[in-house]
């Protein structure tokens, strides 16, 4: 298992340089530059300073290895849109408001759709189970800006019982999160739906039964562990996702997070913002799946006993 | 094992039905047998003929719905099985009957240990320490002639082998020392080699135990080895009913007579066996009268049209035919 994870750590190190060379690439790739100014163009010898300031003047290659010697030092540069903190004191300010609204947002979501998904795989082609696949169908179809205006029309236009937007008191924070909390409710009651019928199916179910133990018992302790295999290797990436925050949400409910910055550095040519977040994404994705599989193998024997004794 | 005493199993007019998008497949269609404490009955029949689906009602393995169950009588040791509530039937299962199935690679969860299986068997029915019920399982893999038993225990089931997990599975049934024991096909799924070695194995142990033992399987071969009498079922239907030396002997029924000569390895030598024309009745849409008149080298217009009644043939034998003479 040791040997595994150092292997599994080492082609994360490998991912992580190649993943920041495409990066790194494909920023630069995109014509115009920084100081290009839109309507209000700089001139030319103003520019050119800044250029040689912040070491755009160089060849790529260059640009490149000295990010990423900053990078080794957890040095991130300073954001070209506010030069006045470093990209790690901007990530650090805009991150707490994703990660409450992302984290709350699956904390809550994941269980109900776990319960939904379980309820409709125990009481399949009842009632049950069609309401539950049209809430699961309606939460992935309906895009969250809809979900998220339809929110804000009923419960703060009509009822009034919430602001509309912001982020500065928790009860500010209520409808973003069910806005956001559909998402991960919605994928999870379909994929444990799925799960366990394809569980309950199983032969050993009815050997399970044969064997005189109560339907309550088959399920919470054999059919739920044997479900929740495959649903590990979808739920941290999906974590991942709200440690960013949904571009979406947070732009609708004006939330001071993460995801507006995606948008901006991009448009901006914010180089060594738009790098760190790139990277800090790159960073997250592989441990959730490191992480996984570690799980994988825990709950599910056949990965860690792997030969025949006999 | 007196007549007079109450049977182990006891099936009355039996009908189970399933109900799909196009209509009812009738599974078993009137099926009536019993099975007297510490005797051993074999079902036999092709794929398809309800032998399997009469077991699994019996212990109310079928989920309704699909499944449609009715039947005059249906018990267990004497407990009426269509009046029992969950909490009876759940307590019936692995206790009064435990069942053995076809394929020992997916009987067992994966992702528990074959003790831990073993040992939730002998604790769910009775009130003994984690400790005990360990030694017990242990125990128990020994007297199905598993060496290194203690080894076996904390094994996955992905880590043995077929055989080796069908001792498992008979250890796990015998667990609560069951008055009788289904099993469903327990060798199809095996190499030959070890076909024989599992089925001598249920059989010393059914009389070690002093348990009923029901059969069910498609292969003549084994009922020959292992069971006092046999039912051969036919299109949801029994066929004949007899002691097994007489079904080789002097099979009553064209169908039992067909059976017999499509087995390999008869006395005469055969350079061909015979197959049976033609194919098992469709259960959704079942011939009339006789089930096996398709099928049937002396069939008439009469067993096209009237179902043969299960009429005695001699002491102890029945067999539901009209040309029977």
């Amino acid at each position: 298992m040791i040997g595994f994870i150092l292997r599994r750590l080492m082609s994360i190190g490998v991912t992580f340089i190649i993943v920041s060379m495409i990066i790194f690439l494909m920023m630069h790739a995109i014509p115009g530059g920084p100081f290009d100014g839109g309507d209000m163009p700089m001139p030319p010898a103003v520019r050119a300073t800044l250029m040689e300031r912040y070491g755009l003047d160089q060849p790529l290659y260059m640009q490149y290895f000295k990010y990423m010697a900053g990078v080794v030092r957890l040095d991130f540069g300073i954001p070209f849109q506010s030069p006045g903190e470093t990209v790690l004191e901007l990530l650090g300010r805009a991150w707490v408001p994703s990660l409450v609204l992302g984290g709350l947002g699956v904390l809550i979501g994941t269980p109900l759709g776990i319960l939904l998904g379980i309820a409709a795989a125990l009481r399949r082609n009842t009632w049950v189970d069609y309401l539950a696949s049209a809430v699961a169908t309606l939460g992935l179809t309906i895009p969250v800006f809809v979900t998220s205006m339809l929110l804000i029309l009923v419960f703060a236009v009509w009822l009034n019982w919430f602001p509309s937007s912001g982020w500065g008191s928790p009860d500010r924070w209520v409808l973003p999160i069910i806005a956001y909390a559909t998402i991960p409710m919605a994928t999870y009651a379909r994929y444990t739906r799925s799960a366990m019928l394809d569980t309950l199916n199983k032969p050993f179910v009815t050997v399970l039964r044969a064997k005189g133990l109560s339907e309550t018992r088959i399920i919470y302790q054999h059919v739920l562990r044997n479900s929740a295999i495959p649903m590990v290797t979808v739920f941290l990436p999906m974590f991942i996702g709200t440690a960013t925050g949904s571009i979406f949400v947070e732009a609708m409910f004006r939330v001071p997070g993460l995801g507006a910055y995606f948008v901006s550095s991009i448009r901006t040519r914010d180089y060594p913002l738009e790098m760190a977040l790139m990277l800090m994404l790159t960073v997250m994705f592989c441990l959730a799946y490191l992480i996984s599989d570690i799980l994988y193998a825990w709950l599910n024997p056949r990965m860690k006993h792997g030969g025949r004794k006999q | 094992m007196s007549a007079s005493a109450t049977p182990l199993v006891e099936i009355r007019e039996l009908t189970v039905s399933f109900a799909q998008h196009d209509g009812l497949v009738q599974a078993v269609r009137g099926v009536t047998l019993h099975v007297d404490p510490g005797e051993s009955l074999g079902i036999v029949g092709e794929s398809g003929s309800g032998k399997s689906v009469s077991c699994m009602a019996v212990l109310r393995l079928l989920r309704s719905p699909p499944a449609r169950i009715t039947a005059t009588k249906l018990a267990l040791a004497g407990v009426d099985m269509m009046q029992a509530d969950k909490k009876q039937i759940t307590g019936m299962r692995g206790r009064v009957a435990a069942m053995i199935f076809q394929d020992p690679m997916t009987a067992f969860d994966p992702v528990f240990t074959i003790g831990h299986q073993i040992i939730e068997t002998i604790r769910v029915h009775r009130n003994v320490s984690k400790k005990a019920a360990r030694a017990e399982a242990q125990d128990l893999l020994e007297r199905v002639k598993i060496r290194n038993a203690a080894a076996i225990l904390d094994s996955y089931p992905h880590q043995l082998s077929g055989g080796m997990l069908q001792r498992a599975m008979i250890a796990m049934a015998l667990s609560c020392q069951p008055q009788i024991l289904f099993a469903d096909e327990p060798t199809t799924a095996l190499d030959v080699t070890v076909q024989a070695q599992i089925l001598q194995l249920i059989k010393e142990l059914q009389q070690e135990f002093g348990m009923g033992l029901i059969m069910v399987t498609h292969d003549l071969g084994v009922v020959a080895e292992t069971v006092d009498r046999v039912v051969v079922m036919y299109g949801g239907k029994v066929m004949e009913q007899a002691p097994v030396q007489d079904i080789f002997d002097s099979p009553a029924h064209p169908y039992t007579k067909a059976l017999l000569g499509a087995m390999p390895g008869q006395a005469d030598g055969r350079a061909r066996l015979t197959e049976i024309p033609g194919a098992s009745p469709n259960p959704a849409a079942p011939p009339t009268g006789c089930p096996f008149h398709p099928r049937c080298p002396v069939a008439d217009a009469q067993c096209a049209a009237e179902v043969p009644p299960l009429i005695s043939v001699a002491d102890g034998r029945q067999a539901a035919c009209w040309r029977l003479t």
